[in-house]
């Protein structure tokens, strides 16, 4: 009995876990205020990205493309990024933050993204702009390599890298969030703010849930500012939930400017989310307060009423972002589940030296399994075949079917969830999160018990 | 020329000819705006790219086949779970989707191999499935994979199955458009004429450019096997590979989006002569001409005079329910293509609606003549809209609702214009003649939602009602119509079921049994 860390054997992908690096990219740019994004390719790259967004958030996010045509991809195409820059700023005033964000066809054609970004701060930017403050910031996302994982990840050290600078310290600490949910933000801000600590939160998403106002004027867009990603460099400390999405980015304060990096947990489950408070109170000084002793009893209280009754035992597979996958299983295991199989969708070379990975290989007391490279047809497969008996799947919409199809319950965790209303606005991380996640593996398990008439009786009296 | 110059686009004179205003007394020859051009970059258009138009739109509807990219996985996975092309196969078109996720080392050394590696593990995860389409991306076409090749070396090797290769990259065309040309001629070329097909009718039609949005095809075919015809194919929503091998022996190719489809008709006429006949699905009036259409080709005006009685007596007094209280609704037309010119009359003509404006992602100048020619005077026309374009419009004009895609309907919702969803519909089918009753339920849910009319309510000034504890839709909308005419007329609501689909799959058409048995 123990856990193995497997790669797909077979070539090529059915049904994917993850999009590619440029998707990562816009999602980490519709998170900064004043800007939009240029993605620089053919116009799906940038349509579907957006419908993507729009399917998970029921709202519209603003990017553009270089609208990459066949002459372009044959002779080179870094006149369409300097039109459109031109046609962007010239339309939209208040921008300020533009990335142009590569892809799979101009990196191959060679576009040399930088050099035109050198061209249009020499030129345009000075001969036509002059007045107005404008960052072009190139982000080499080649579709080829990684996923939409490294996408994010390098997008938010890029734009780390373009702003922090070196002033004052100003007693902050920054939060690099990973890729999360509007609800998740939330959560992690009222902890902080329990904590009375200061944060500049990358990136400030709460407003991805956005009203629809009388004046019929709100717009759904992230309001992380320049001024938020400059003094990054002044903190106190970098806690990045995410080793794999914003990782990259605490790393490169710590070694430019010496601000201390703490890289994960990912703050899933009530072991997360204290070692994650207690990162805090190290960084800050500042003492965990009895209101979050009372917050986390009322989620013990209700998991309490849970666990060892409905949850023990379950066998669960999980798919989804890497750092929500391993945080997920780790909160199954405190919950006396028996996390069988994860899948990690891309092939990421460092998921066999990642600490919490050795430390399911090595402590884990039953059969599980964990798939580098992976795509849903692994999970399915298994279930096909026999060779996996599940009680429940947690993870994105993507998977809606292989749920359907096998008659297993499942939680929509992860992005993106279309198939569910209002998912993006509840919290999985912190103890509020911790609450939602039990109380929804319960109604859903509640759900299937009564679907399929297996012991639904039991539900007269809990 | 009416040009209507947007605000917003001042500063791009190149938009200035993309949009007009049909004038009063207007016609074609004085006001068409210009359409399929290169997108100008950083517009924030709503146009896809030419693999999406291939893969997506005409491509994947295809029922029993592994539909496969060559490329990275993000083309697969973008593409996947966004339309509403459903099968009477339990969807496995839409379930399952493949990509060759080529790396980097592929895209330095290629990635010829890799992609025969997936071809035979892809039929081996499905053995069921003997057919695959492998779909060219922008990755793959630069790095010259040769796609047709390496198929032919597996059908070499595996000689059941049966593999269609549609070169059709991200970048080749202005929009999604240039990959509806690419597929449709790919298909002709490669695949039409292989396969003989059983003909068990004298009448015998493929239908073209239909796919099968929330079931559009199955109730469409429904009513030519009632007239006794053979659908011997349909290109391609709940379509079958092997049937749409056999197109070359039918004897008429209905036409239904010519937008995206009629490159293929006009092929299958050059070369099978067969002839091509153009029909409209949506609307009492133009269906029933289509279907007697198609009638009168084959000599079954009859038959197809008794669906249209048959059809038109159990839902016309539904559809007028709704008409009744649409009369006025201002609309923004606002689909991708040929949407365009398949309701901007019938919409007015038959639920009263009005016209304000009408604008396509990648439709070309065909589709706006005759949008334009069919459309009420005063319509804004845009081709090739952008963001800011669409949002100018709306305030301008007001409309109550626009019929458009998902993500410019969100758009819109913050706006507080309602939004209808014209690819994948709300709750369609909406062809047909029971479809065209739900689009016009649909409209009216939309327009005079209760929740609708309190999202316009700030409270922190206006006055708050605190008399009405609810409204319902009726209560607003019948504010303006003739309560005594409408209670005196025998119209009534929609009595269809949620589903209205399904139960079309396996029914029994005794005209085709019997033409089958005399051609046996």
């Amino acid at each position: 009995m123990s856990c193995e860390l497997n790669k797909k054997e077979r070539a090529g992908v059915i049904n994917p876990i993850f999009t590619c690096q440029p998707a990562g990219a816009q999602y980490a740019s519709i998170g900064i205020e004043d800007c939009i994004g240029i993605v620089h390719g053919g116009q799906g790259c940038v349509m579907f990205v957006r419908l993507l967004f729009a399917q998970h958030f029921k709202d519209n996010f603003l990017l553009a493309s270089s609208s990459l045509h066949e002459d372009a991809a044959v002779l080179g195409g870094v006149h369409r990024v300097e039109k459109a820059v031109d046609v962007l700023l010239m339309r939209y005033p208040e921008v300020k933050v533009v990335p142009i964000i590569s892809t799979c066809s101009t990196e191959i054609i060679g576009d040399d993204i930088d050099g035109v970004v050198r061209k249009l701060n020499s030129g345009l930017l000075k001969e036509k702009y002059a007045d107005r403050e404008v960052h072009l910031i190139p982000i080499h996302t080649p579709s080829f390599k990684g996923s939409m994982i490294e996408g994010y990840d390098v997008a938010v050290k890029d734009f780390v890298k373009a702003f922090a600078k070196k002033e004052e310290p100003n007693g902050k600490i920054n939060l690099i969030t990973g890729w999360v949910n509007p609800g998740d933000v939330t959560a992690l801000k009222h902890l902080l703010s329990e904590m009375d600590v200061d944060a500049t939160v990358l990136f400030e998403i709460e407003s991805f849930d956005s009203p629809l106002m009388p004046d019929g004027e709100a717009v759904s867009h992230g309001s992380t500012t320049i001024e938020d990603m400059k003094s990054t460099a002044n903190a106190i400390g970098t806690i990045a939930l995410n080793r794999y999405e914003g990782g990259q980015a605490a790393n490169y304060l710590e070694k430019e400017f010496e601000i201390p990096a703490v890289i994960g947990p990912t703050p899933i489950g009530i072991r997360n989310t204290d070692a994650f408070l207690a990162n805090i109170k190290i960084m800050t000084g500042k003492p965990i307060p009895k209101s979050l002793v009372r917050e986390r009893g009322i989620a013990i209280d209700t998991m309490t009423d849970l666990i060892h009754m409905f949850f023990a035992d379950k066998k669960v597979a999980i798919y989804g972002n890497p750092d929500l996958v391993i945080g997920l299983a780790e909160f199954c295991l405190d919950l006396e589940m028996k996390p069988v199989l994860l899948l990690l969708g891309d092939d990421n070379k460092k998921y066999s030296k990642d600490p919490r990975i050795i430390e399911l290989q090595e402590k884990v007391e039953f059969e599980m399994e964990i798939v580098q490279n992976a795509d849903l047809w692994e999970l399915e497969n298994r279930i096909k075949t026999k060779d996996l008996d599940l009680d429940l799947i947690i993870g994105h919409s993507k998977g809606r079917f292989t749920s359907i199809d096998n008659d297993i319950p499942m939680l929509r965790v992860g992005f993106p969830v279309y198939d569910r209303a209002g998912y993006y606005r509840h919290p999985i991380v912190g103890y509020a999160g911790a609450i939602w996640l039990v109380e929804e593996m319960a109604n859903v398990l509640f759900t299937d018990m009564e679907y399929k008439k297996n012991k639904e009786w039991i539900l007269n009296v809990w | 020329m009416p040009y209507h110059e947007f605000k917003c686009s001042e500063c791009i004179p190149e938009r200035k000819k993309h949009a007009v205003v049909k004038g009063e007394g207007e016609d074609l020859t004085s006001c068409l705006p210009l359409g399929y051009l290169n997108t100008i970059p950083g517009t924030i258009s709503e146009r896809g790219c030419a693999f999406c138009g291939a893969k997506h739109v005409i491509g994947t509807p295809m029922k029993d086949v592994i539909h496969l990219c060559h490329g990275p996985v993000g083309c697969t996975y973008d593409t996947w779970q966004t339309k509403r092309y459903i099968s009477d196969n339990d969807n496995y078109q839409f379930k399952y989707t493949f990509a060759t996720d080529m790396k980097e080392k592929d895209i330095v050394f290629g990635a010829e191999k890799l992609l025969k590696q997936n071809i035979i593990d892809a039929f081996k995860a499905f053995p069921e499935i003997k057919r695959m389409s492998v779909y060219q991306t922008c990755a793959s076409a630069l790095i010259g994979d040769d796609i047709d090749a390496i198929a032919k070396e597996v059908m070499g090797e595996m000689p059941d199955v049966d593999i269609f290769v549609c070169n059709s990259p991200g970048f080749a065309g202005p929009s999604q458009s240039g990959g509806h040309h690419l597929i449709n001629i790919a298909w002709v070329n490669q695949k039409v004429g292989t396969f003989e097909p059983k003909i068990t009718s004298d009448y015998v039609i493929n239908y073209v450019g239909e796919y099968n949005i929330q079931g559009d095809q199955e109730v469409m075919v429904d009513y030519f096997r009632r007239m006794g015809i053979q659908v011997l194919s349909t290109f391609t929503g709940n379509g079958s590979y092997d049937d749409l091998r056999g197109m070359h022996r039918a004897d008429l190719n209905v036409l239904e989006c010519a937008r995206s489809a009629e490159y293929i008709c006009n092929e299958l006429r050059v070369r099978y002569g067969t002839p091509r006949m153009d029909i409209d699905g949506f609307g009492f009036k133009p269906l029933s001409e289509s279907l007697l259409k198609v009638g009168m080709f084959f000599g079954l005006e009859k038959e197809a005079q008794t669906i249209i009685d048959e059809e038109i007596a159990r839902w016309k007094p539904e559809f007028d329910w709704y008409a009744r209280r649409l009369k006025g609704v201002k609309v923004c037309l606002w689909p991708g293509g040929s949407k365009l010119w398949h309701w901007a009359h019938v919409i007015h003509d038959e639920m009263n609606v009005d016209v304000v404006s009408l604008y396509t992602k990648f439709g070309h100048q065909g589709d706006m003549e005759k949008g334009i020619a069919r459309c009420a005077e005063g319509a804004l026309a845009i081709d090739d809209p952008n963001e800011l374009e669409g949002i100018e419009a709306m305030k301008e004009l007001k409309p109550d609702i626009i019929l458009t895609g998902v993500r410019p309907g969100e758009v819109a919702k913050k706006m507080r214009v309602q939004y209808l969803n014209a690819h994948a519909y709300h709750n369609g089918p909406y062809k047909g003649f029971e479809g065209w009753v739900r689009f016009a339920r649909d409209i009216y849910n939309a327009v005079y939602s209760p929740i609708h009319q309190l999202s316009g309510l700030d409270i922190s000034k206006d006055e708050i009602d605190t008399d009405n504890r609810f409204m319902t839709r009726q209560m607003i909308s019948d504010v303006k119509i003739d309560t005594e005419a409408a209670e005196a007329s025998d119209e009534r609501e929609y009595t269809g079921d949620y589903d209205c689909v399904t139960k079309l799959r396996g029914k029994k058409y005794p005209k085709l049994e019997k033409e089958a048995l005399s051609i046996d």
